[in-house]
């Protein structure tokens, strides 16, 4: 298999170094150690140097990364394994050695834009999108919450009502390119995705970008991928902003409770205080261990779909640090971790998204 | 025995029974991410594109019962078991090289309790250290055990392997932070040591167990020591301008209070490491000494530090390269931050009573350097005792010495090695202080221990009799 120079030499860097090994959400949870940069790095160092074949096991272990890059704030030298990562999946989808689960994957979202096949929306997704064909502000749903948590999507609106912004919501809203982009990499198929978002996004003066990993690529990606996009503010720092400028009026609601920092925003794009700004306005926000840029990542995404298991033990893994210290409630402004912390979420234990939080606080 | 693919099913079925399907793995990734640890040789095996020697089933047990079940399959068929913690060891001690069973203990990680009055974190052998120190902080306290694989070793893995951290002078090395323990025997039965570390109950079965490398047993759960966090941790380094002064000021301090950090850097390790990480430009023995407790306390140990240390000579050079050396003390160990393939190294600690630990120094450096020409020897001395210290001595070879055939170049590995740690032993050290035995340093027990071996090797056959754990490692 082709590598660049560059991520041959992150290859050799990493293949006996295990000095984030303590950071990695499934190495964690799982227990394994192959769920580590060094495995991936190791195995990926023997087939440089024909000395194992890139068979399916291996390509399998390079789909058990989240791509969150935990390792990568971790490491003082400043190497980066989900570069490799990532490039052996563009690889690997070049050369036709994706596995099959992936592919599978890969085809839902060129067929309907998203990983999961639908074409349907909720109902109420659907009445709610209605009421907003026209504005300069156009919030991004993302499919996570179109398809697989819609009610999200429903108060995300109702958030921005409550404050009287005046905004659209596309009901044909395209594919960002972000699920693309983290099961094949740098592809033609996703800089396509990604340059007809751009295409119909380019009508609007301010995206607001709902979900993280959608404000990632946004932010990230389009640029590396020189793709130009309006300005684009992620959810949760436009949510700050109304608060702060006293156009969404909070009463704090006493409740207790957690923030689970999505590694997009935290580690990707540096927005650690928006999040928590919101929760302290609408409620008593207490800190658990692994905060901010160290944050863990907290299941869910598209691993759950090929990946349930892990996806769970990373949920359950991320509950014990809440409730260690005494948490009964995490609120996560992640789509795809909230689907994963309430479905993991022990006996007596809430999840909360934090559009709920900020409805249940607004007066 | 015989295991022809029929079998080997059969058996993958019963370890699959006993620790379930998906902690059981004969996956080719499972295979090469358990053949290479931190040892030299099977980094520099993989580097020239070679498979280690690879284990036949990767298990995960996730408790002492799922061990016991997959050690008494292990004993019935006969089959070689590796215990593998994090695999940061440097000594070959996790390499399955017999095949066999690799059993991984990560699984086991749980932390059953955080005792704030007899302080002390009960948990899973498996439990990755970093994590503990987590858990210990969320509650006020400190593990006080940092070594450099902090982060990527387990409980286990220091336990087997006596290891030690940065702060051991005043808080001491992982035996020593050890209260209990629960163990697996090669039959399967799961015993615990004694409910105290401290009696007169017999001799201390967590000693026995405690660096043996998973030769004798598999530790599946632990307690170990928190302390509180110091109000007070304070640094200050100093120049000597020779070693000898630096000993005879240290041994002296030492009978007056115990500093959490004692690192003395021979000239050259000054002039290389020392001079990149830290800073210090200047030529002589570097010395970073670190004082914590109570602020009061503290600020008497800090006036007698430097009482001390101006009787010796001692250049005071104030806190901030000790500051800096405290930051940065992990930062060492990462790739680009240290030696790396393609050259060839090793760390060949040992430890000695004063009046000894210096010959010792001087013996391996004129040993290696006279054997080897073409190896630079580098040494720091950082874990103190009131009767004694450990010497950090460390052989280098640039990559144009080393051979390029991978065959030529272990045996030149170990040649260093013999001549390196029989010169310690012939100036009155030991194998290892605290990286342990395993694979490397097997062939070199019996010329420390000669009759004294016996005793392990009368508990190797009383406890395992077909020799199935951990094979042609400590020795045993």
């Amino acid at each position: 298999m082709y590598m660049s120079e560059k991520s041959k030499q992150i290859v050799d860097a990493c293949r006996f170094c295990w000095m984030c090994r303590h950071i990695c959400p499934v190495g964690n949870a799982t227990g394994q150690e192959r769920n580590t940069s060094r495995a991936r790095a190791l195995a990926l160092s023997l087939i440089n140097r024909e000395g194992a074949e890139l068979t399916a096991d291996v390509m399998d272990n390079i789909y058990e990364c989240q791509m969150c890059e935990g390792c990568t704030k971790e490491c003082v030298t400043g190497w980066d394994p989900t570069y490799f990562t990532k490039e052996v999946r563009l690889q690997a989808a070049l050369e036709g050695k994706t596995p099959d689960y992936i592919n599978a994957i890969v085809d839902k979202v060129l067929e309907t834009g998203n990983i999961y096949g639908a074409t349907e929306l909720d109902a109420d997704l659907s009445a709610a999108i209605a009421a907003h064909k026209d504005g300069k502000v156009l919030l991004f749903l993302g499919a996570e919450a179109r398809y697989n948590v819609p009610t999200a999507a429903v108060n995300a609106i109702k958030v921005l009502e409550k404050a009287g912004v005046e905004f659209a919501v596309l009901a044909d809203e395209p594919a960002s390119g972000a699920a693309l982009d983290w099961l094949i990499g740098a592809a033609d198929e996703t800089k396509t995705q990604m340059s007809a978002c751009a295409a119909k996004l380019a009508a609007y003066e301010t995206v607001i970008a709902f979900d993280p990993q959608d404000a990632k690529a946004f932010v990230r990606e389009y640029k590396e991928y020189g793709i130009e996009l309006p300005a684009v503010v992620t959810f949760t720092s436009f949510v700050a902003g109304l608060i702060k400028d006293g156009k969404l009026a909070v009463a704090n609601t006493g409740k207790a409770v957690v923030f689970q920092d999505p590694y997009q925003l935290a580690r990707q794009l540096e927005e650690t205080e928006e999040g928590r700004a919101i929760v302290s306005a609408c409620a008593t926000l207490n800190e658990m261990l692994l905060i901010k840029k160290d944050t863990m990542w907290a299941g869910g995404s598209i691993m759950a779909i090929y990946n349930p298991l892990t996806s769970e033990l990373v949920a359950k893994e991320r509950w014990m640090n809440a409730i260690n210290v005494g948490a009964d409630t995490i609120v996560t402004a992640s789509v795809s971790e909230y689907a994963a912390l309430k479905a993991a979420a022990p006996a007596g234990k809430t999840v909360l998204s934090i559009e709920e939080l900020v409805l249940s606080a607004a007066k | 025995m015989v295991c022809n693919e029929f079998l080997t099913d059969i058996i993958l079925a019963e370890l699959e029974d006993a620790v379930g399907r998906e902690n059981c793995s004969t996956r080719e990734i499972d295979k090469i991410t358990h053949g290479v640890d931190y040892f030299w040789l099977s980094r520099m095996w993989a580097d020239r594109g070679k498979r280690m020697p690879e284990a036949d089933f990767i298990v995960s047990p996730k408790n002492a019962e799922e061990t016991s079940k997959v050690l008494k399959i292990a004993n019935y068929y006969k089959i070689p078991v590796t215990t593998w913690g994090g695999g940061a060891g440097t000594q070959g001690g996790a390499i399955p090289v017999a095949g066999g069973i690799l059993l991984d203990t990560k699984r086991m990680n749980q932390i059953f309790e955080v005792n704030t009055e007899a302080l002390y974190i009960e948990c899973g052998c498996g439990a990755i250290y970093k994590h503990i120190e987590w858990a210990a902080n969320e509650v006020g306290y400190a593990t006080m055990h940092y070594p450099s694989s902090l982060t990527c070793s387990t409980v286990g893995g220091f336990l087997a392997h006596r290891g030690i951290g940065v702060v051991s002078t005043k808080y001491g090395k992982i035996d020593d932070m050890v209260l209990q323990m629960e163990v697996v025997l090669p039959n399967g039965d799961i015993i615990e040591t004694s409910p105290a570390p401290k009696h007169a109950a017999g001799p201390d079965l967590n000693q026995i167990f405690i660096g043996s490398e998973g030769t004798l047993g598999i530790i599946t759960k632990a307690q170990i020591r928190i302390f509180a966090q110091p109000e007070e941790r304070r640094f200050r380094g100093f120049l000597f301008q020779d070693m000898s002064g630096a000993f005879k000021a240290a041994r002296d301090l030492l009978q007056k209070f115990k500093p959490s950090v004692m690192r003395l850097y021979d000239e050259a390790e000054t002039a290389s490491l020392i001079k990149k990480i830290v800073g210090v430009e200047k030529k002589g023995a570097f010395m970073n000494v670190a004082y914590e407790g109570v602020k009061e306390m503290v600020e008497v140990e800090e006036k007698i530090l430097l009482e001390t240390f101006a009787k010796y000579g001692a250049e005071d050079l104030g806190s901030e390269y000790g500051e800096k050396w405290w930051k940065e003390k992990i930062t060492f160990f990462y790739p680009g931050h240290m030696m790396d393939i393609p050259q060839m190294f090793g760390t060949m600690d040992t430890i000695a009573p004063y009046g000894t630990i210096e010959k010792i120094y001087w013996a391996m450096k004129e040993a290696i350097e006279t054997n080897f020409p073409f190896v630079k020897f580098i040494a720091h001395f950082s874990h103190w005792y009131e009767w004694g210290a450990m010497v950090y001595d460390r052989f280098i070879v640039d990559q144009e010495y080393v051979p390029e055939d991978p065959h030529e170049a272990l045996r030149l590995h170990q040649r260093i090695w013999s001549t390196g740690v029989r010169t310690a032993l012939a100036n009155g050290g030991v194998v290892n202080d605290h990286h342990g035995v395993g694979l490397k340093l097997g062939r070199l027990m019996k010329e420390q221990y000669g009759p004294a071996m016996q005793v392990f090797e009368g508990i190797k056959k009383q406890l395992d009799p077909n020799g199935i754990m951990n094979p042609f490692k400590l020795g045993l």
